[in-house]
């Protein structure tokens, strides 16, 4: 027997393991194999691969027997998930559904998730904004949180090692406080975006900018791409189907099968991770509890490393169900802090209006991203009876319409000839910055498991004080540049949404320069067990205004050439 | 798969023809596919004859040419509320009676103006006891849009569909736009 056991250990035993397979988990595999190390990475969900495993992708709209729309009864089983504006007919089959993953909401929150190889990263958005160093400097300057233990130098090389690799367009805009990066062509802004460019710098100077959003997508350099048998975005803006051209980033179009090829990868799917398990003589983790997802038959898989990038909360949730004698409160809690200070990015407010002027232009084409206000508020000082401040989308736009008010030959005519066009619409939603607190933590459920017997995760996490003033502020510096604009019918909006529908949960396993009060160094590392490494949403310190993908993938890939000094 | 779902599946695919006995024992026979509708043929038809109305055949086939009220029903079973079943429903079996007392006849005895006429007064009616009606008819009119634009015959044979619609462009000048006119 203890023979089996140690044949079964060497089976099962790799120099990394990674667990998660999107966004960060897929930056970590990529970087690991292609420098040489035997990598294993665990996904939960099923095997998704590229272009084969996209039923949806190249359907027309008539083949959607509800035209994208769910039916009641999947609403009415999904509450969460269809309140997620992607939770639709040509993608819910990326979306967790609300039953078979269940959680404890302490307070309401929409957790949206994507179990498969390759995660959200098939179904984000797909923004990829730098963040600077008036967010790393954020907590220390203002005194909330603990200050990140890195700064924007440490990881400018890897957000450059990033974007090359995963393609991502946009214009070199020169502001300090989002960083300029390795851009592709930019997509352009229509006509009166640029008018509100122009109205922003008469009526504000250098002091707010309205640019373009940079994208994950190809758009030049297509011989660098066609390595890894991407193509030039088309703009069908069908991404959350998945790309058959690759156009966008994902980790099924592009991490995970470069890493492939290197030979030095090995997935295991259909395993969710119970635990990491720790070895007190050693004084270090050893490898990883996973429960097979159909046979629920328990496995273990070893390795040197240990790279945690299961998504932000389920990364807390692996830490905090990994106990032993000596982390009786979960792996590196030692100062019981470990899912505790969440946060995430508000986004309840809106504004929309009218531009009744270019009514002779309209647009043509698809684009697949829109403009993007960078944070102004409180950005050298503090200059509002709230903290920190917020990013917005922004985006103007026109179509064509038809007469519907008949019946008959005159409505088919109408229907067939849409030829009147109404004013510009211009809207643009809310990213804030939301403070992190003990207050705001998840938990284990002493007494909810899941389908495979692991603890429950519970939710407590809400808006504060300041959140409200920074909504409030949001609405009436819009309404303002709006009005200055000579926007028309300004109507405002705070949907009131629950934390987590942003899909930008962020913090629990925090990263500080600390072990009294933090749980990651700057590599990443637990501090109590430094061959862990979480690069996820759960280690940001703060969650500064910008979507924050980008940044989780180039911690990875930076956490990942710092666990290799060890091979 | 099991044998009410494979045989709702067939019916999805077939428009519907599959016909199972009503609960009620009444005389007709009711549309397997829509099962929470309990639809005959006869109201089949006369919703094809109401979208038909809506949107008319010429030049360019009509709704009924490529069955509209099969969508319509599609999606009034799968996607609408039970509340908003129900007022389909009772609209849809005053909807005879509403023709008679507003014609003096059947719908389907009425030429297309009278047809027009009816369903645009239905449309606009406000009597409270005609408030299902409406509904109806607005639910009706609606889809027989959607169902119709968005069908195969329009995306492929008249105004075919894209996946991939082009480069973004910001300032298209609509006078230099020159849409083809299509004539119905």
């Amino acid at each position: 027997m203890a023979n089996l056991n140690i044949k079964a250990q060497a089976e099962n035993t790799y120099q990394a393991i990674v667990i998660g397979s999107g966004m960060s988990g897929s930056w970590a595999a990529k970087e690991l194999c292609e420098n040489g190390v035997k990598t294993l990475v665990i996904e939960r969900g099923k095997d998704v691969k590229h272009i084969k495993d996209y039923p949806t992708t190249n359907m027309l709209p008539y083949e959607f027997p509800h035209r994208g729309q769910l039916t009641q009864e999947i609403q009415k089983e999904n509450p969460i998930a269809s309140r997620c504006y992607a939770f639709r007919e040509d993608a819910a089959h990326f979306f967790v559904k609300d039953q078979e993953h269940p959680y404890v909401q302490e307070k309401p929150f929409d957790w949206i998730r994507g179990y498969q190889v390759g995660g959200k990263s098939l179904l984000w958005a797909r923004q990829v904004q730098r963040l600077s160093d008036f967010d790393f400097e954020g907590p220390a300057r203002d005194g909330f949180a603990v200050d990140w233990p890195i700064r924007y130098r440490d990881i400018a090389p890897w957000y450059s090692h990033v974007e090359k690799f995963a393609g991502v367009s946009g214009n070199k805009d020169g502001l300090a406080h989002l960083p300029d990066g390795e851009f592709l062509p930019g997509f352009p802004l229509n006509i009166v975006e640029q008018y509100f460019q122009e109205e922003l710098k008469k009526h504000y100077g250098n002091d707010r900018h309205m640019i373009l959003a940079r994208c994950a997508h190809i758009t030049g350099n297509l011989e660098h791409f066609q390595k890894q048998g991407r193509a030039k975005c088309q703009s069908r803006n069908l991404c959350q189907r998945g790309c058959p051209f690759g156009g966008y980033f994902s980790a099924n179009a592009s991490t995970l099968p470069w890493a492939e090829r290197t030979g030095n990868l090995t997935m295991r799917t259909d395993a969710v991770v119970h635990s990491i398990i720790y070895d007190e003589a050693k004084g270090k983790a050893t490898g990883v509890r996973i429960i097979d997802t159909h046979t629920k038959e328990e496995e273990s898989y070893f390795a040197e490393v240990i790279f945690v990038n299961a998504s932000a909360l389920n990364t807390n949730l692996i830490l905090l169900n990994s106990t032993s004698n000596r982390f009786p409160n979960g792996l590196g809690n030692d100062n019981g802090l470990l899912g505790k200070y969440v946060a995430f990015h508000n986004y309840r407010a809106g504004i929309s209006a009218e531009h009744e002027g270019h009514q002779e232009y309209t647009t043509a084409g698809g684009r697949p991203t829109s403009g993007y206000f960078p944070r102004f508020r409180n950005l050298h000082k503090q200059e509002t009876d709230f903290l920190r401040g917020y990013a917005a989308g922004f985006s103007a736009g026109r179509g064509s319409y038809a007469d519907q008010s008949g019946i008959g030959m005159e409505l088919k005519e109408n229907l067939l000839n849409p030829s009147q066009y109404g004013p510009w619409h211009v809207g643009s939603h809310m990213m804030g910055e939301t403070i992190p607190k003990e207050s705001n933590y998840v938990a284990l459920d002493a007494n909810e498991k899941d389908p495979w017997g692991i603890p429950q995760l519970k939710v407590h996490v809400d808006y504060d004080d300041n959140d409200e003033k920074m909504i409030k502020d949001y609405l009436e510096q819009m309404t303002e540049m709006f009005e200055k604009a000579g926007f028309t019918n300004i109507k405002t909006r705070d949907d009131k949404r629950a934390p987590g529908l942003d899909i930008h949960e962020m913090g629990g396993v925090r990263m500080g320069r600390d072990p009294r009060t933090s749980l990651l160094n700057a590599n990443h590392q637990l501090h109590s067990v430094p061959n862990v490494y979480v690069t996820d949403g759960a280690c940001m310190t703060s969650t500064a205004t910008q979507n924050p993908s980008l940044t989780y993938m180039a911690f990875a890939a930076r956490a990942a050439h710092h666990a290799m000094k060890d091979f | 798969m099991n044998r009410r779902l494979a045989l709702k599946n067939l019916a999805l695919i077939s428009g519907g023809l599959i016909l199972v006995p009503s609960c009620d024992f009444s005389q007709e026979e009711i549309l397997e596919a829509y099962d929470k509708l309990k639809i005959t043929p006869s109201q089949n038809a006369l919703i094809a004859q109401i979208a038909d109305t809506i949107i008319p055949p010429g030049k360019i086939k009509g709704a009924q040419d490529i069955s509209v009220q099969d969508f319509i029903l599609i999606m009034v079973n799968d996607c609408y509320s039970e509340e908003q079943q129900a007022s389909f429903i009772t609209g849809l079996n005053g909807f005879e009676a509403y023709s008679k007392n507003n014609k003096g006849k059947k719908f389907q005895r009425l030429d297309q103006a009278e047809r027009e006429s009816l369903i645009l007064n239905g449309l606009q009616d406000k009597a409270e006891e005609n408030k299902d009606l409406s509904t109806f008819l607005s639910m009706t009119k609606r889809l027989t849009i959607q169902g119709f634009m968005s069908s195969e015959y329009m995306q492929t044979e008249v105004k075919p569909y894209s996946l991939i619609p082009g480069a973004y462009q910001g300032a298209v000048l609509i006078s230099n736009l020159n849409p083809e006119q299509l004539h119905g």
